[in-house]
C-alpha cells in the first residue's frame, strides 16, 4: 500500500514540452484517473510513474521514498498497457507465471497461485492455451491477471478499455471499480474517455498540453469545472457554453445572450463578479435545460436526437447552439423555436478570454 | 432517385449462410440502417446491392427493377468506405472531380456538377485543401461529394465514422444526418451502434446471424421490441431481462413487486429499460431488498448495479443521488413500462 | 459476473468468398508460374539427363545427343566410391560447422551491443557492414597476403612474441584451414549481425517493459522474450548461411586454391576442379545433383520449422 506523491513534475523531449509543473497526491488505495486529449502529458506522466522514461524537473515519491534512479522492475507497479502487450508466444498459463518465475517464487507456489489467479478472472479453462489465439476481450483479463498477480501496491492502466468492444466495455468498468474497492491497491487509471473517468475514479485529474487543469471528484469536477475546456470535455454532451456579456437593469445582472435573448438573473454568488459589460461564456448542463411556455432563452430547434432513453435536442447555431438532454418522449420537431428554462443555481460562468470560471463554487 | 428491395434473398458462403431469405424494401430518400453485431450479414447486404455479390436465391431490386445481373458499374451505386479513401496526394477538389476525370469527362461537364455537390455540401472553404489539413468532419464530408458527384441514385456507407473518437462521433452523426436530409437521397448505412443507430436512420432493421429480425423506426423498436433479442440489442446500459416468479406477481424472487401490472399469459420473462427500472434508495420499498453493486455517476445520471442472487441489473437514475455500493435498495416499475416476453423469447403484448 | 464476460465468443473475421477469386488469381500468374517452372526444372531435367551418360564436351556432340554415351547409373556407383568426393563432402561440412555458429554467436553479440543507441553507433554500424560489401575474390586476396609468412598477421605475432615469427599459414594443413575459416567468419559475420539486429529491433517494446515490470532481469527477458519472439529470423539467418558456406568457394580457390593438397578443398573446389581439369561433365553433374537434393533438404526442413513457428505466433 502506497501513496504517490508527484511534485513539480515536468518533461522535455528535446524542444516539444510534454508535462510542466504537474503537483499530485495520490492517497494510498485511491482510484485517479488522469483524463484529457491525446497529447496531454497523461502517458508521459504515467510512464514516469513507472520508471520507464525520467522525468527533466521534478520528483517522484511513492511513500517517503524518493523513486529518482529506481529502475521500473525495482518498483513494484503493476502496468497494464493499451495493447496488452501480451507474450503471444506462451501459453495463458506461462503468461500469468511470468512474473512471479522472474523473481524465483517457488514453483508450488507459483502454480497455486497462478490458479486462483485463472479461477479468479474465468481464465482456468484456457490455460494451456496458447495466447496468440485469444479475442481481445480475454487478453484484456490477462494482461490485469498477469500485472496483479504480482500483487502490486501500485496498478496502471493506460487506456485499457480502448480496444474492447461497447457491451465489454461497460461491464469491465463496472468489474474494474468493484475489483479496485476490494483489493484498495492504488490506481492510476490513464484515459480520454470523460465516460470512463467519471464512473471508476475516486477522483479525476483533467489534463490538456501537458498541464494539470483541476483534480477533484468526478461530481466536482462535473459540477464545477474550472475552466470552458473541462466544462466542455467532460459531459456527454459536454456543456454548453454560449457567449454573452454581462448587463444590469434595475440592480439585477442578466447575461446577454445576443439572439438567444437575455438570462434569467444570476444568483447572488455570480452577480457580484460580472461586471457590466464584460464578455463571459454563460454555461449549463444539457440536463439543466427545462422547456417553458413562460419566459425563458428563445432558440430554435435545428435537429432532435431520439436515442433510447434520451432525446438530444440541438438548437440555436454557431456561438449560441445549445444541446440539451431530455426524457425519450419530449414532444419538440425540428424547426420550431423552444423557451427553454435554465435553473440559475445550475449555471456557471466563465471568462470569455482566459476560460476560467468566475465565482466560487454554488 | 431510388427505392431498393430484397425479396427472399439468401447468400451462402460454403456452409456459411450469410443472408438467410431476407426481405425488405427501402423507400426513395430514406435513411435507411443495418444494425447488427458482427458477422450478422450487414455488409454482405452492402455486397448485394453494390453487386459485389450474387444472391443464390431471391431478388435484388432497384427502384423496382431486378438487377441480379446488372454489374456493380451500371447499378449507379456509390459507396463511402470505412477508411474514407480519400487520395492523399490530392487536393479535396481534385479527390471530387476524381470520378468523373476517370470517366473521361470533359471540363466543362465537370464543373458545373462539382460545383452542385460542393454546395449542396458547403465544403467550397476547403477545396484547396489537402486531405491531411482536414477535420474528420470535413473529411467526411469530402468523401461523402466524392461519392455523390456522379449522381448515384442510391449510397452506401460501411460504418463510417466507427475510427473517430467519442466526442467526434456524436457530432459526426448529426452532420450525416443533416446532410443526408438536405441531399434527399436514398442511403443505406452499416454500423454496430445502437446510439448512432438511432440517432441517424429513418428506419433500423436489425440483424442477427443473417436474418432481418425486426424493422422499424428507432423509437418504434426501441419501445416496442418484438423479441428480447431486439430488446437487448437497443439501448445503453441494455434492457434488463428478469425471470418473473412463476406463482406470484413479482420477479427477482420477490424483490421486485409486479402488483397492479398486467403481466400477459404466458409470459416468463419481463424485460424492463434502465431508465424505467426505479430504484428506491430512502426505505420503504414493498420488495425484498436488493444489493447495490456498484454505482457510476455520469454527471447527469447516475448507472447503478445491482446483484440479487444471479442476476445482475442496471437502473439509470437521473441526477447524482446519493446511493452507496453494498447498501441496500428496493425496486419498482411503473405499468406500461415493462416488456413481456415468452419462453422462446417473443414480446407478448400486455 | 464477469461470468458474461466468458460468453463473448471470439468473432472470426466476416467471411468472404475467396473461391473465384482464388481461380481468378490463379489464371492471370498463370504465364508467370509458367515460366519459373521453366527456369527452374529445366536446367533441372537437363542435369539429370547428362548425369546418366557420359557426356564430356570433347566428344564433338551436342548435349542433347549424349544419350548415345549413355552409362545408366554409372556415375553414381563411381560417386559413392569417390574418396576425394566424400572427404570435400566433410571438409565442407566441417567448415560449415565452425563457421555459421561462429558467425551467428559473433552477430548475436554484436546486435545486442547495436539494439541500444549510444554514441557513434552510425559509424561503427556503417563500419561493421563493410566486409559484407567486398568481393568475395578480393576478401581472399586480402587474406592471402595477410596470412603470408612475411605478411601483417606475422607481424603482429611477432610484436607480441618479441621475435620474428615466421609461420608459413597458408602451406601447413592445419593452418591453411584456420586461415579461410577466418576468412568466411570475417566476411560474412556482418550478413548474420545486420539479419539478427532487424530481427531484434523487431522485438515491440511493449513486451520488453512488461517482462522488465515484471520483474525480469536482462537475462530473463533475453531469454524468454528477445529469443523467442526471434525464432522465425534466427531459422532464417542460420538457413542462408548455411547454404551459402555449402557453396564457399572465391576466398578459399584465391587463398589456397583447395590446397595444401585437398586441405581446403571443398565440395564446390572439388566440382570447379573435376568440371575445368578432368572434363568428365556427365559425372559432375551427377555430384551436383547429390549436392542440390541434400541442399534442398536442409532448406525444406527450415522452411518447415519456419512456418510452425508462425502458427505459434
Amino acid at each position: 500500500m502506497t501513496a504517490i506523491h508527484l511534485e513539480n513534475l515536468g518533461k522535455t523531449f528535446s524542444s516539444f514540452t510534454a508535462l510542466r509543473n504537474m503537483n499530485l497526491e495520490i492517497a494510498d488505495g485511491e482510484f485517479v484517473a488522469l483524463l484529457g486529449p491525446s497529447g496531454c502529458g497523461k502517458s508521459t506522466t504515467m510512464n514516469m510513474i513507472a520508471g520507464m522514461i525520467d522525468p527533466s524537473e521534478g520528483a517522484i515519491r511513492f511513500g517517503d521514498r524518493d523513486m529518482r534512479g529506481v529502475p521500473m522492475s525495482r518498483r513494484g507497479v503493476g502496468f497494464v498497457f493499451q495493447n496488452y502487450a501480451i507474450f503471444t508466444h506462451m501459453t495463458v498459463y506461462e503468461n500469468l507465471a511470468y512474473g512471479l518465475r522472474a523473481t524465483g517464487v517457488a514453483k508450488a507456489e507459483r502454480d497455486r497461485r497462478v490458479r486462483d489467479m485463472a479461477e479468479f478472472l474465468h481464465l482456468t479453462p484456457l490455460l494451456k492455451k496458447p495466447a496468440a489465439g485469444l479475442s481481445v476481450n480475454i487478453l484484456q483479463r490477462l494482461a490485469i491477471g498477469r500485472s496483479a498477480i504480482m500483487e502490486p501496491a501500485i496498478f496502471l492502466l493506460d487506456e485499457p478499455l480502448s480496444n474492447v468492444d461497447a457491451a465489454f466495455r461497460a461491464v469491465m468498468r463496472t468489474e474494474l471499480k468493484h475489483l479496485q474497492r476490494e483489493f484498495r491497491q492504488t490506481m492510476v487509471y490513464v484515459t480520454h474517455d470523460q465516460l470512463e473517468a467519471m464512473t471508476m475514479a475516486d477522483r479525476i485529474a483533467v489534463m490538456d498540453h501537458g498541464k494539470l487543469l483541476q483534480v477533484g471528484t468526478p461530481i466536482d469536477v462535473y459540477n464545477n469545472p474550472s475552466s470552458v475546456f473541462v466544462a466542455g470535455f467532460l459531459g456527454s454532451p459536454g456543456m454548453n457554453l454560449v457567449k454573452g456579456k454581462g448587463v444590469e437593469s434595475d440592480g439585477i445582472k442578466r447575461v446577454d445572450l445576443g439572439e438567444a435573448g437575455v438570462s434569467a438573473p444570476l444568483p447572488a454568488h455570480l452577480s457580484d463578479s460580472v461586471p457590466e459589460g464584460a464578455s463571459v461564456f454563460y454555461g449549463f448542463r444539457p440536463e439543466h435545460c427545462e422547456l417553458t411556455d413562460g419566459e425563458g432563452l428563445r432558440l430554435p430547434v435545428t435537429f432532435v436526437e431520439r436515442i433510447g432513453a434520451r432525446t438530444i435536442v440541438h438548437m440555436g447555431s454557431d456561438g449560441s447552439a445549445v444541446k440539451c438532454v431530455f426524457d425519450n418522449r419530449v414532444p419538440v420537431r425540428t424547426g420550431e423555436v423552444v423557451s427553454l428554462a435554465i435553473d440559475p443555481s445550475n449555471v456557471r460562468l466563465f471568462n470569455a478570454e482566459t476560460g476560467a470560471a468566475i465565482g466560487g463554487a454554488n | 432517385m431510388a427505392s431498393i428491395a430484397f425479396r427472399n434473398v439468401t447468400k451462402r458462403f460454403g456452409d456459411t449462410i450469410a443472408v438467410d431469405n431476407v426481405s425488405f424494401e427501402i423507400a426513395d430518400n430514406e435513411f435507411f440502417c443495418l444494425f447488427g453485431p458482427p458477422l450478422s450479414g450487414k455488409t454482405t447486404i452492402l455486397k448485394l446491392i453494390l453487386g459485389l455479390e450474387r444472391p443464390d436465391e431471391g431478388e435484388v431490386l432497384i427502384d423496382g427493377k431486378p438487377v441480379n445481373h446488372v454489374s456493380p458499374a451500371r447499378r449507379n451505386v456509390a459507396m463511402v468506405f470505412q477508411n474514407l479513401a480519400l487520395f492523399p496526394h490530392m487536393t479535396a477538389e481534385e479527390n471530387v472531380r476524381f470520378p468523373l476525370v476517370e470517366r473521361k469527362m470533359s471540363s466543362d461537364e465537370i464543373a458545373p456538377r462539382v460545383a452542385d455537390v460542393v454546395e449542396k455540401l458547403h465544403i467550397g472553404h476547403i477545396l484547396h485543401k489537402s486531405p491531411a489539413q482536414l477535420s474528420g468532419g470535413e473529411r467526411q464530408r469530402v468523401a461523402i461529394a466524392r461519392a455523390l458527384v456522379r449522381d448515384p441514385v442510391a449510397y452506401l456507407m460501411d460504418d463510417p465514422i466507427s475510427a473517430l473518437d467519442a466526442r467526434l462521433r456524436e457530432e459526426t452523426r448529426v452532420e450525416l444526418k443533416r446532410i443526408q436530409h438536405e441531399l434527399g437521397r436514398t442511403l443505406v448505412y452499416v454500423t454496430h451502434d445502437q446510439e448512432e443507430a438511432m440517432s441517424v436512420a429513418d428506419r433500423i432493421a436489425v440483424l442477427e446471424n443473417g436474418v432481418i429480425r425486426q424493422v422499424g423506426a428507432p423509437s418504434d423498436i426501441y419501445d416496442n421490441p418484438n423479441s428480447a433479442y431486439v430488446a437487448g440489442m437497443l439501448g445503453a446500459p441494455a434492457m434488463n431481462l428478469i425471470d418473473l416468479d412463476p406463482d406470484r406477481p413479482s420477479a427477482l424472487g420477490g424483490a421486485l413487486p409486479l402488483e397492479g401490472i398486467t403481466v400477459p399469459a404466458g409470459a416468463t420473462k419481463i424485460g424492463i429499460r434502465p431508465e424505467d427500472l426505479t430504484v428506491g434508495y430512502d426505505g420503504g420499498g414493498a420488495g425484498k431488498a436488493v444489493e447495490v453493486y456498484e454505482v457510476e455517476p455520469l454527471g447527469g445520471v447516475t448507472i447503478v448495479t445491482l446483484q440479487s442472487e444471479d442476476t445482475t441489473l442496471r437502473a439509470m437514475v437521473r441526477g447524482q443521488p446519493q446511493i452507496r455500493p453494498s447498501s441496500e435498495v428496493s425496486l419498482s416499475v411503473a405499468n406500461g413500462q415493462a416488456c413481456f416476453f415468452n419462453g422462446q423469447g417473443e414480446a407478448l403484448s400486455a | 459476473m464477469t461470468a458474461d464476460i466468458l460468453e463473448a465468443k471470439v468473432e472470426p473475421i466476416e467471411h468472404e468468398d475467396t473461391r473465384d477469386s482464388r481461380r481468378l488469381g490463379f489464371s492471370l500468374t498463370l504465364p508467370a508460374q509458367l515460366l519459373v517452372l521453366f527456369i527452374a526444372v529445366f536446367p533441372i531435367l537437363m542435369q539429370i539427363y547428362i548425369s546418366l551418360t557420359d557426356w564430356s564436351p570433347l566428344d564433338g556432340i551436342s548435349w542433347w545427343q549424349a544419350h548415345r554415351l549413355w552409362n545408366g547409373f554409372a556415375n553414381y556407383t563411381d560417386l559413392a566410391a569417390d574418396d576425394r568426393f566424400w572427404s570435400a563432402l566433410w571438409r565442407t561440412v566441417l567448415v560449415m560447422a565452425i563457421c555459421v555458429p561462429a558467425e551467428f554467436l559473433l552477430g548475436l553479440g554484436l546486435a545486442i551491443l547495436f539494439v541500444d543507441n549510444f554514441p557513434g553507433r552510425r559509424f561503427l554500424y556503417s563500419v561493421l557492414l563493410v566486409p559484407m560489401m567486398v568481393v568475395p575474390a578480393v576478401a581472399g586476396y586480402m587474406f592471402f597476403m595477410l596470412f603470408q609468412s612475411g605478411g601483417p598477421v606475422n607481424d603482429i605475432l611477432s610484436f607480441f612474441y618479441g621475435a620474428p615469427v615466421t609461420i608459413a599459414w597458408l602451406s601447413d594443413p592445419d593452418l591453411a584451414f584456420f586461415a579461410v575459416i577466418a576468412s568466411d567468419i570475417w566476411q560474412w559475420t556482418p550478413l548474420m549481425f545486420l539479419i539478427l539486429l532487424a530481427g531484434m529491433v523487431g522485438v515491440p517494446e511493449d513486451q520488453l517493459r512488461a517482462a522488465t515490470l515484471l520483474g525480469a532481469s536482462w537475462t530473463t527477458r533475453f531469454r524468454t522474450i528477445v529469443l523467442p519472439r526471434m525464432k522465425t529470423i534466427i531459422i532464417i539467418a542460420l538457413a542462408i548461411r548455411v547454404i551459402e558456406n555449402f557453396k564457399v568457394f572465391d576466398n578459399f580457390y584465391i587463398m589456397t586454391g583447395g590446397g595444401p593438397g585437398v586441405a581446403t578443398e571443398t565440395i564446390s573446389i572439388y566440382i570447379y576442379k573435376v568440371t575445368q581439369q578432368e572434363l568428365i561433365w556427365g559425372y559432375v553433374a551427377a555430384v551436383a545433383l547429390v549436392i542440390l537434393i541434400s541442399l534442398s533438404v536442409v532448406s525444406a526442413f527450415a522452411i518447415k520449422r519456419m512456418s510452425q513457428s508462425r502458427e505459434a505466433g
